[in-house]
């Protein structure tokens, strides 16, 4: 059972939830915001990615960049006109308000597209196929190992190399102590969310590309996964994200050919106790974060 | 920067405020006034213009919409101007019964369910309650009809017991297919009771049911169901797969992507060409459904005159066949007021069962109270090839599986 499909499968399941998580966490570290509007990035960069393809015929790399744009720019926005006005209020204030920008986001392609799916025209080469030691698997589930491993190495330079990155772990770490020593909050926030939305920008192109097509609900689902991943992973460090991303790829399929047919409807209720579990005897999750103060403000 | 933030927090605010407040689509600009029933005639909608339900409840509200359009041009019903008021049910079957009871409150003689058992029962049984008719545009479960909603209910569609036994029959007697492989999507009613009358009609013709397998909506991955295929010592003839947008789509992708090449066959949740695009040319072939409709003249003789009525009304050619039915379940109101020669819902429930309709998803005539209200409909059979829908005609099952 336990064959190379599988070791594929996981691997590019893992990588997606690895990305999705990521984004969340950089966010949480920082503002310790869990941003209930994540999974809307991941929603705009697929109507990105159906405006550009579909609708306007552009080259299949131009609408890639176009679909991972629009996720940065909305995830920019969003910290702009919402969650900054809001910063310096009650953690509550700031949940509601991170409901509140994924309902408006929702409604406004509900409004301004359609209440239905739209079919998304993807890559010529999303669509094939290949065959490596007899394991039958799309291109796009190598494409985003590989991806998510550039992204990964490329960020993790970023974080330990740059001044940038080094404040942004400080900030994570300490943000009040950051900000006295001269590192402006905006700038570190903003650098959060601009790289959280790239990594939903560059995780909606894969996540649209399974089913080639995109509606104002797509974002539910990669958000309530990369909670789940960042609960099992660890709230508090990058890597633990990563790590739950892969732990939940990995459990996810390892279910899903093991749980008899009559039992598949029930595995994400078993992904539910694993939360529920881990919450009560590990609630800082498999990589536990450093020292972390309460919050910001 | 502030300003920006309250202007932004404003338009949020109304956003989220507005899709709650009923929307008046009547003809004449800016009467509002739900008390003016002397020379008007209002049918309430309480359709789900948001949340799951809306991809099938707002196509239908448009055609609805038109069809009030068509008749005030016409003269309106009973000499009376039509009005439709659209409350949004907001895909929350509590929602949708309150947003029932305030039409018939606000004067609705008649109310347009949403189209799902789950979803629309709530607003059928306000109707009932008030001793108005109900009417869903596309619930397809046998249980909307007068046995479990109450002898003024009536949905549209044909029942699952039909969408179920017509593909069956197709795929045993005209393609020679002996074997399925059934994946039944068990997040709601629908899917459920399709795949139940298609499994009745399918092993009494003689067919074999490999497995049946589940699936649920919103979990985004098929890799265990297309495991259990794969290890299948015998393939299937086809797969039967009741599910629905957006996850049917990643269902039949992965299946095909994966090597899976036998037919896939469903209902009329199959019927949205964002589906037929997302499939396209390399895997839109070899997929059989039945629908309720077919989008071009082939379907039905006036879809042209419809069509341009449409594009004139909303700009865009219809994008969906849900707005079909809306326009029907509208027309067939509006005749059965006529028969009736009032708005009282008994009288008109009494000439919905007497009438034989003539309408855009083909003929229909329901059966009297005690038996349900039955709706007798054929189904219109499409072929989708790299893409492309074909119809392959009208059928009307041999046998029906009993509700």
């Amino acid at each position: 059972m336990i064959d190379l499909e599988f070791v594929i499968n996981t691997l590019s399941l893992g990588s997606l939830y690895a990305l999705l998580a990521l984004g969340l966490v950089l966010v949480y570290g920082i503002l310790k915001l869990v941003n209930f509007a994540y999974g809307e990035y991941v929603m705009v960069g697929g109507y990105a990615l159906y405006i550009a393809a579909t609708l306007l015929g552009m080259p299949w790399y131009v609408t890639l960049v176009i679909a991972v744009l629009a996720a940065v720019v909305v995830s920019y926005l969003t910290e702009l006109v919402a969650f900054r006005p809001v910063r310096n209020k009650s953690a509550n204030a700031q949940i509601i308000t991170s409901f509140a920008v994924s309902i408006f986001l929702q409604n406004v392609v509900l409004i301004l597209i359609s209440s239905r799916a739209r079919a998304v025209q993807l890559p010529f080469f999303f669509s094939k196929t290949v065959t490596i030691a007899g394991a039958t698997t799309p291109v796009r589930n190598l494409l985003i190992i590989a991806v998510t491993a550039v992204l990964l190495v490329t960020l993790s330079v970023v974080m330990k190399k740059t001044v940038l990155g080094m404040a942004m772990r400080a900030a994570s770490d300490k943000f009040t102590t950051t900000r006295l020593m001269g590192v402006p909050a905006n700038l570190v926030i903003s650098a959060a969310f601009l790289i959280s939305g790239l990594l939903a920008g560059v995780a909606s192109i894969f996540w649209v590309s399974r089913s080639a097509s995109v509606d104002p609900l797509t974002g539910a689902a990669p958000l309530l996964i990369a909670f789940i991943a960042v609960v099992i992973g660890g709230m508090h460090s990058t890597v633990g994200a990563v790590v739950g991303g892969f732990v939940y790829g990995l459990i996810f399929n390892l279910l899903s050919i093991t749980l008899p047919a009559s039992m598949i409807s029930y595995r994400d209720a078993f992904m539910f106790v694993l939360v529920v579990l881990f919450l009560l005897f590990r609630p800082a999750g498999i990589i536990k974060g450093g020292y972390t103060e309460e919050r910001v403000g | 920067m502030k300003r920006v933030a309250a202007v932004m927090a404003l338009v949020l605010m109304l956003a989220l405020v507005l899709p709650g407040c009923a929307e008046d689509t009547g003809t004449e600009g800016g009467g509002t006034d739900a008390t003016s029933s002397e020379d008007t005639i209002i049918i309430g909608s309480a359709l789900c213009q948001t949340g799951i339900q809306a991809p099938l409840d707002e196509p239908a509200l448009r055609g609805a919409q038109l069809a009030v359009d068509v008749l005030n041009e016409n003269g309106g019903i009973l000499g009376k101007q039509v009005k439709l008021v659209a409350m949004d049910g907001k895909s929350d079957p509590v929602t949708v019964g309150n947003v029932a009871k305030q039409l018939i409150d606000n004067g609705a003689a008649a109310i347009i369910a949403p189209s799902d058992f789950d979803f629309g029962g709530p607003a059928s049984q306000a109707a009932q309650d008030a001793g108005l008719v109900g009417i869903s545009p596309c619930a397809s479960s046998p249980l909307y009809g007068s046995a479990a909603l109450g002898d003024k209910q009536f949905t549209m569609s044909m029942w699952n017991t039909t969408m179920g036994a017509v593909t069956a029959e197709y795929a045993y007697n005209e393609l020679g297919y002996r074997s399925v492989y059934v994946i039944t999507d068990d997040f709601i009613d629908y899917t459920k009771s399709l795949s139940k009358y298609f499994i009745v009609a399918f092993e009494d013709l003689g067919g074999e049911v490999i497995f049946e397998d589940t699936y649920t909506q919103g979990q985004a991955d098929v890799s265990a169901q297309l495991a259990r295929i794969k290890a299948l010592d015998k393939q299937p003839d086809f797969i039967y797969v009741s599910s629905y947008m957006p996850d049917l789509s990643l269902i039949i992708r992965t299946l095909r992507e994966s090597g899976v090449t036998v037919p896939v066959v469903g209902g009329d949740s199959y019927d949205d060409p964002a589906l037929f695009e997302a499939l396209g040319a390399e895997y839109g072939s070899d997929v059989y459904f039945d629908t309720h409709g077919f989008m071009s003249d082939e379907g039905n003789p006036n879809y042209t005159e419809f069509a341009e009525a449409y594009e004139a009304k909303f700009g865009d050619a219809p994008d969906a066949l849900w707005i079909l039915p809306g326009y029907d379940a509208v027309m067939v109101l509006a005749k059965a007021m006529e028969e009736a020669g009032s708005t009282d819902g008994a009288e008109m429930a009494k000439a919905m069962e007497e009438t034989t309709f003539d309408l855009l998803t083909g003929e229909l005539d329901w059966s009297d109270a005690a038996s349900g209200h039955e709706p007798n409909k054929a189904a219109a059979l499409v072929k989708l090839t790299a893409g492309k829908p074909e119809f392959l005609g009208w059928k009307v099952p041999e046998k029906l599986p009993a509700p």
